[in-house]
């Protein structure tokens, strides 16, 4: 038993590492070969695992293969749109202007019911609010919907609007967050003297979430209290 | 592509052309090995009607301790199960030779040179084994 726990922490680690490798690209935005190097993988992790007869090696050595094989294919649709447009197939257009088109539909072995569910999750319940839909070579439905049925802007409206700054997460469960401290350009002690200044006998570790953004905009909540909001603070670096 | 990527990449393919050349050294020295015990064994027999000798003891014992070895190193790169008939023939073997079983003896040294071969067979990098 205790080989096969050391053999899953290997191939665990050698398959979090592969996949890691591969870019995060792999997890939420699959090509078909993506999907289909997923799923060999996912399968010749566990022969190694349970078997104890056959070597680490006999698990490891066809990843590894098919990593390399990934990069492979990955360059080669980098370098040339055809080789890329045979392996990931193209973009599609199901809906246009004219209405469905149904042998675009057929060529892609979808049916109505499923152009519906797609154009659903994007927020369309009917056809009529639908310019175009364009099934996307990772198997996704992205729709333009018309004119009369897109949410008005701020750019429609010709309303100029300052920009939203970017919120820097500082404390998050009391812990520090010392990389974005240097993004945000302040200190530990700038931090401490806030949330006592604020929070009467306010410590750190006590925060469940703190955050600031370029304007001086401070987002803190503490783990037993509520959320509060601080404009035009000035924190020193 | 990060470097980093670039280096994971290259050491990769680097450990899988090391592994297969790796394989085919151990695998091919270790039937080299067990081969060249055989035909010591065969020469030795020749003509012998009373096979209880120190020499063929010693050279068997040899043989076990060798295989042994080389299986150790083999188990790294082969299923176990499939390299396991070896070390049971050699067991055969040398109840065969306590027993003075010549006919036997002899038969068990042809299987062991038979597993030899087909080892040899389904481990190299061959188009039967490919397709």
């Amino acid at each position: 038993m205790l080989t096969i726990v050391i053999r899953s922490i290997i191939v665990y680690v050698i398959v979090l590492m592969l996949f890691r490798l591969m870019g995060k690209r792999q997890l939420g935005q699959m090509q078909p070969f993506e999907l289909v190097l997923t799923l060999i993988i996912a399968d010749l992790a566990t022969i190694p695992m349970a078997e104890v007869s056959v070597p680490v090696l006999h698990g490891i050595v066809p990843l590894f293969t098919l990593v390399l094989i990934h990069f492979l294919l990955t360059t080669l649709s980098k370098m040339s749109n055809k080789f890329g447009a045979f392996i990931s197939g193209k973009p599609v257009i199901i809906i246009n202007p004219n209405g469905v088109d149904y042998k675009a539909l057929k060529t892609l072995n979808l049916s109505i019911d499923d152009l519906f569910e797609a154009i659903r999750g994007q927020g369309c319940f009917s056809i009529d609010e639908v310019y175009y839909a364009i099934m996307e070579t990772n198997g996704k439905i992205s729709v333009l919907t018309k004119a009369a049925n897109s949410p008005v802007t701020n750019e429609t409206l010709k309303k100029q609007v300052e920009e939203t700054e970017l919120p820097v997460n500082l404390v998050s469960e009391g812990k520090i967050l010392k990389d974005n401290l240097k993004l945000a350009k302040v200190s530990e002690e700038s931090i401490s003297k806030f949330v006592q200044e604020k929070i009467k006998g306010g410590k750190v570790k006590k925060v469940l979430v703190f955050t600031l953004d370029r304007n001086g905009k401070v987002v803190l909540q503490m783990m037993n209290g509520q959320c509060m909001t601080f404009e035009n603070v000035e924190m020193s670096a | 592509m990060r470097v980093m990527s670039k280096i994971m990449l290259v050491v990769i393919f680097l450990s899988l052309i090391g592994i297969c050349v790796a394989e085919e050294i151990v695998t091919s020295n270790a039937i080299r090995s067990i081969n060249d015990d055989c035909f010591i064994i065969e020469q030795t027999i020749e003509g012998l009607d009373d096979i209880r000798t120190s020499q063929l003891v010693n050279l068997v014992d040899n043989m076990e301790y060798d295989w042994l070895k080389d299986e150790s190193n083999l188990c790294y790169l082969v299923n176990h199960k499939s390299i396991q008939e070896i070390g049971m023939e050699l067991a055969r073997m040398k109840n065969y030779l306590g027993e003075n079983d010549i006919k036997e003896f002899k038969a068990s040294l042809e299987a062991i040179k038979y597993y030899a071969d087909s080892y040899l067979h389904f481990m190299g990098a061959n188009l039967h084994n490919v397709l």
